[in-house]
């Protein structure tokens, strides 16, 4: 193997890449996805119920709603914007305070109140939603509640918010989007256009060009991993430890990329044979997805060596300790796969190593 | 219009598409992994907050308690209370203590204990608490003048909500018919391509004619499997007829974006590319149906809105005709104008 032919084919793949529309795909859609993921399952999946204001004088409810943790607290301008967002279900309930509302309240006077449901808004959401109303105007007229509340928790479960859940299968989909179908489709391409012949026949071997195009899924799943890790802000407490397992991870999509190129002649059944293989790559997402999985099914894909650090460091704040066997067996993957590729070289018997 | 040259090139197509292996397992998992996550997914919602309540001495105003959304039931011990709570039984526990009445009786302040699991969310734990703090003033009679008046906006959904896994039917059954787009638009391009088109021009068949056939096959293939889907999913059991209609023009609107795509693109990665950007600005009007009040009034610009609300109204709420056909009318209206623009710019890329 030729360092200064392989660095001359990774300089054409690195030009030509962003040209291609994987390599832009593979770049695109983890950020996309990222972004989607942190708005849906930040806010819009949240379980407290909405309340709309609209405030016709200078209420301090509104200020002391906003602080509320269990509402979510919208403004509105007109009665009509927010009957609007009643209708549309973006608020459960809204309600409109009169002007000079919180004089009417600390003088004990008779005070009015339309509230516009949705009809769409769940039982609990309207009594939680009525009875903090209430709570709030009892507030503001200087009433003082009866009880104190003593909140004790029980048992060790943890809740783990969904994004959290989530963040796996982007990391794992970032990784092997880019270190997987880019070196994939580029062997395959070549294959199609007769190009990779023509390269071979030069003093380039396929080895070669192998690794050229391997190395631009490496540093593409590497960079992309960082950046979903960044966006995440889940870069945890050992941010040179995670790069060693992103590495090690980059290099087994690269190789798993490599290796279908190798054994699939056609775009068509490259991404076929994607389609179904992704249930495979992605499987141990799923047991971070829902905990009631148990982790030993995880275990069985190869991908769970790559994800289980990652998740530890940067979820979990593990160190080394926890994640040690794990990147062993991750490395000694990655090795296993650099024989597959020769194997399946030899096997086919399209180009000599 | 020779309806045998139709017919055997209708043959022709189906055939090409099943044998590409991408499109015929995509179209195989797309339905079977949709069905799979439709069962998954809950079938019903639970409206309401849960609550625990061990009482040596029960208040009149919690055994009075007759609110919507608020269902407490009382256990017998503080140690089934928390036993309760930590199995997962109540969303919250709370525990009266024995002089509860005689404090509140004598205006002092009286400590209430609350259990949760630890995997209680922040608010629902808030929410309780304020829940109970409410009743707690009820309990003592303190006055607050207050009168409020409700309105209901929509039809009142209390006791008859609608899953989540029916939310999605419309966003299942949107994203089959659209990934047919890919598939079209691959044998069209594949064809234009590889000059099989002009092969096929030079015989007696005619361009209206192969038009004809593409938009059948398109036309066919989308609507099939969005209509299997529904109908294992139980979506056509409620105003059949119009969620049937609505399918149909939603596998015309898929045929026609097919067309407009085909006339861009050169092969599968190209066509992937134009589809990717396409499905998802088609796919953004069930994200509002998945989620109220995400969405604003620009998503009328989108054609498939007409379709995804036209099925969420029909198959969740029973909707007839008389509340959809403005919504059918203006989907014919999009179709109408896509098939005319993907059919010039598919004859100019004949030419």
């Amino acid at each position: 193997m030729s360092l200064k032919r392989v660095s001359i084919l990774l300089r054409r793949e690195l030009l030509q890449g962003p040209k291609k529309f994987i390599v832009i795909f593979a770049i695109v859609t983890p950020i996309v996805l990222s972004l989607i993921v942190s708005l849906i399952f930040g806010t819009l999946f949240s379980e407290k119920p909405k309340m709309g204001i609209v405030d016709e004088g200078s209420s301090q409810l509104v200020a002391m709603a906003r602080e509320l943790p269990s509402v979510i607290t919208k403004e509105y301008g007109t009665v009509s914007d927010m009957k609007e967002a009643v209708e549309s279900g973006a608020v459960d309930m809204g309600i409109v305070l009169q002007d000079d509302f919180d004089n009417s309240v600390l003088q004990g006077e008779e005070i009015e109140i339309t509230a516009y449901i949705w009809g769409e808004s769940l039982a609990k959401d309207r009594t939680t939603l009525g009875v903090t109303i209430v709570n709030l105007i009892r507030e503001l007229a200087g009433q003082e509640a009866p009880v104190e509340m003593e909140a004790i928790t029980l048992g060790d479960e943890v809740s783990i918010p969904w994004s959290d859940r989530l963040l796996p299968f982007i990391v794992l989909m970032t990784v092997f989007l880019g270190g997987l179908f880019v070196p994939a489709i580029s062997v395959v391409n070549e294959k199609e256009k007769k190009t990779l012949e023509a390269l071979v026949v030069t003093p380039t071997t396929i080895g070669d060009i192998l690794v050229a195009k391997g190395l631009l899924g490496v540093i593409l799943s590497l960079v992309m991993g960082v950046v979903i890790l960044m966006l995440n802000q889940a870069f945890g407490a050992e941010p040179a430890l995670l790069m060693l397992v992103l590495v090690l991870g980059a290099i087994m999509a690269a190789e798993i990329g490599l290796l279908l190129g190798v054994l699939v002649n056609k775009t068509t059944s490259l991404f076929a044979v994607v389609k179904f293989g992704g249930l495979l790559l992605y499987a141990p997402a799923f047991v971070y997805l829902f905990p009631q999985i148990p982790e030993w099914i995880g275990r069985i894909f190869p991908t769970y060596y790559a994800i289980q650090p990652i998740v530890e460091i940067s979820l979990r704040g593990g160190g080394w300790p926890d994640i040690a066997m794990n990147v062993f067996i991750l490395a000694g993957l990655d090795l296993v796969l650099i024989v597959a590729i020769m194997l399946a070289l030899k096997r086919t018997k399209q180009y000599a190593v | 219009m020779n309806l045998r040259i139709i017919g055997a090139l209708i043959s022709k197509d189906f055939a090409l598409f099943f044998r590409n292996r991408f499109f015929a397992l995509v179209t195989v998992l797309g339905i079977v992994a949709y069905t799979i996550v439709y069962f998954v997914m809950p079938s019903s919602v639970d409206e309401s907050l849960k609550i625990g309540l061990y009482a040596p001495v029960m208040p009149p105003v919690f055994e009075q308690l007759q609110e919507e959304g608020l269902e407490i039931e009382v256990v017998e011990s503080d140690e089934a209370l928390r036993e309760a709570v930590t199995e997962g039984q109540y969303m919250a526990g709370v525990a009266l203590p024995a002089d509860i009445m005689e404090k509140l009786l004598l205006g002092q302040k009286t400590q209430i204990t609350l259990y949760f699991a630890s995997d209680t969310p922040e608010e629902i734990k808030d929410a309780v608490g304020v829940v109970i703090r409410e009743l707690a003033y009820l309990q003592i009679g303190q006055p607050l003048a207050i009168e409020v008046s409700e309105e209901i906006l929509g039809p009142d959904m209390i006791g008859m909500q609608i899953p989540p896994r029916d939310r999605l039917r419309p966003l299942f059954a949107i994203f089959i018919i659209m990934t047919e787009t890919l598939g079209l638009a691959t044998l069209i391009s594949e064809e234009v391509e590889q000059r099989t088109i002009q092969a096929l021009l030079v015989t007696p068949m005619r361009v209206k004619e192969l038009f004809a056939a593409k938009g059948t096959i398109g036309v066919g293939l989308a609507f099939g499997q969005a209509v299997l889907f529904m109908a294992i999913v139980g979506g056509i059991s409620s105003q059949p007829l119009i969620i049937l209609t609505a399918l149909l023009l939603g596998a015309v609107l898929a045929t026609a974006t097919a067309f407009l795509i085909a006339s861009v693109a050169k092969d599968l990665m190209s066509v992937t590319a134009w589809s990717i950007p396409v499905l998802i600005i088609l796919i953004i009007p069930s994200i509002g149906i998945l989620l109220p009040g995400t969405l604003t009034g620009w998503v009328e610009v989108i054609p498939s809105y007409y379709l995804v609300d036209t099925v969420h109204q029909a198959a969740n709420f029973g909707a007839g005709w008389g509340d959809v056909w403005r919504n059918l009318l203006v989907l014919l209206g999009f179709n109408l104008a896509i098939v005319w623009i993907g059919v010039i710019a598919l004859r100019r890329k004949f030419r």
